[in-house]
């Protein structure tokens, strides 16, 4: 048996940010030097392969593994930029059932034989994708964005995690302190409040992800990226260190944050 | 447009052949559910009757957006199983009197949803309305093939990212050539595209390459309005609520010019000029 961390990235709702935070949090933890794999449960409508610059390199995906069609290792990918970081791409021309959920959970398995962290990209919804990414899992990271449509889903989807016994945490993603100051944005308090689960971070809405994302080069690798510092954070809260969480660019923010906390 | 040979009505109500069109996207958090929302609004406030029927069972939204959750008392799932009349379970929009709501179940599986049944019911409400807009949910499995069963036109809701771009590109696809698939490009950020980091428009449709009913532009005041649950739709001084409008003029056919495309500085300073 190994001591691989085995973690499900999901959210319910689609397009908060589920993709872009394990390719990110994948390079920083392969970066701190641990050995990550990373799963894409997106099967037909792939994405981290192209999160990750890595859709031209794709010649087996995880059915193919799954249908004995190569070996795990031939599927995986390798980054160029992080050796120690590799990717396991969806099947894009297949849908979710071509995949149940002992053999999702075996393919996890066998991949945390191989490494430190297994980070699994859920696809977005609660059908059989999301069954069969959840299976393999140990423990979960909750990724949401502070709008009322996103922290439903979320409660929705930490209800079914808890069934599963699952440990939760939360990312909430894609914050606008400015918006949370004029009131027409829900603050990290009222999301934590609503789905009582545990921080795990904070990350605030940057116009460079998008160009990042589209360039298939994650942020956090970006030397003069604030947001690199901010999943570096992450990574070591999920390591186990005790890491504040810190300002961002709106003094005041925080303080009213914890003070009300408190 | 083939129009089925139907049994007369008994009724003296002449019957309705309203037009059915699915938001899909494949990617989730392009916007589907606040498209179907505005555009509904925008639609149902020209005086067409209008349904907006949420086809994301177990993750529904579309009544938050509309700000309808509370008055939410049967849903699609307890008219297929009989436990409700469609009337039990249509909701009344709060402003728009035309506007309807036929919300998804929100404690059930989308596998508990017959396609079959769901395109029949797609059906029943062509009779009664205009416009019968469904809400698809994200992905492409059991739901999304609910979703799109029972219409027979489609938007595309995309956003101006690579991978919005593949997902979206793969659903037109699925959706097959029986359909007419149009395309709303969402979330635009005039300013990013000009310095080189953002997609464009046209760098967006060089890969769907649909006939575009729209452009909405990344503005703060959809997130306000959509945590309100007031359509921006409805806002007579807001530049993006004007879009929606088009959309559904452009939708009913009173409007033929294409959407003008947000490039150019003049448009931006128009933008920032007209929100003071």
């Amino acid at each position: 048996m190994s001591a691989a961390r085995r973690i499900v990235l999901t959210s319910g709702k689609g397009g908060v940010g589920k993709t872009t935070t394990t390719a990110n949090l994948g390079a920083v933890l392969a970066k701190r030097g641990h050995r990550v794999m990373l799963v894409d449960a997106d099967i037909g409508l792939r994405n981290l392969d192209l999160v990750l610059g890595v859709e031209k390199r794709i010649v087996f995906d995880l059915v193919e593994v799954v249908e004995g069609r190569c070996q795990l290792r031939q599927a995986l990918i390798k980054d160029k930029r992080l050796e120690n970081l590799s990717i396991l791409p969806a099947a894009q021309t297949r849908d979710k059932t071509a995949i149940s959920e002992l053999q999702m959970a075996n393919v996890v398995q066998q991949l945390a034989e191989l490494c430190d962290y297994v980070l699994i990209d859920c696809p977005a919804g609660i059908e059989h994708g999301f069954r069969n990414a959840i299976a393999g899992a140990s423990e979960a990271i909750v990724v949401t964005t502070p709008e009322v449509s996103a922290i439903r889903d979320a409660d929705r989807v930490i209800g079914k995690l808890n069934e599963r016994g699952l440990p939760v945490r939360l990312i909430v993603n894609r914050l606008r302190p400015e918006m949370v100051r004029s009131g027409d944005m829900l603050s990290v308090e009222d999301v934590t409040d609503i789905l009582s689960a545990e921080l795990l971070g904070i990350i605030p809405e940057d116009e460079e992800v998008i160009d990042t994302t589209n360039k298939g080069e994650p942020i956090a690798l970006q030397p003069d990226s604030r947001l690199a510092a901010i999943y570096d954070k992450i990574a070591r809260r999920l390591e186990g260190d005790l890491v504040p969480f810190t300002t961002l660019r709106a003094p005041g923010f925080f303080g009213r944050l914890f003070g009300k906390a408190s | 447009m083939i129009q089925r040979e139907e049994a007369p009505a008994s009724s003296a109500v002449p019957r309705r052949r309203g037009r059915a069109i699915v938001i899909t996207s494949g990617k989730g958090g392009v916007g589907k559910t606040t498209t179907t929302a505005n555009t509904g609004a925008a639609l149902a406030a020209t005086g067409a009757k209008v349904v907006l029927v949420d086809a994301d069972v177990g993750l529904r939204n579309l009544d938050i957006v509309m700000g309808l959750e509370a008055r939410v008392r049967y849903h699609v799932l307890d008219v297929l199983e009989g436990a409700a009349t469609l009337d039990d379970a249509l909701v009344t929009d709060k402003r728009v009197p035309a506007l309807r709501l036929l919300a998804a179940a929100q404690t059930r599986e989308k596998d508990d949803v017959d396609t079959n049944a769901f395109r029949d019911l797609i059906g029943s409400l062509r009779e009664r309305f205009d416009y019968v807009l469904i809400d698809c949910p994200a992905g492409i499995e059991k739901g999304f093939a609910n979703a799109i069963a029972g219409a027979d036109e489609a938007i595309i809701v995309c956003t101006p990212e690579v991978s919005a771009v593949r997902d979206a590109d793969r659903v037109v696809g699925l959706l097959g050539d029986e359909r007419s698939v149009k395309l709303i490009v969402n979330r635009l950020r005039p300013a990013l595209v000009r310095r080189g980091k953002m997609l464009s428009v046209d760098d967006v449709n060089a890969i769907l390459r649909l006939p575009l009913l729209g452009v909405i532009t990344d503005a703060p005041d959809v997130i306000i309005s959509t945590n309100r649950g007031e359509p921006v739709a409805l806002d007579a001084a807001s530049p993006v609520g004007a879009s929606y409008r088009e959309i559904a003029q452009r939708i009913i056919g009173t409007l033929t010019t294409p959407p003008v495309v947000p490039h150019d500085k003049s448009f931006i300073e128009k933008l920032f000029g007209s929100r003071k």
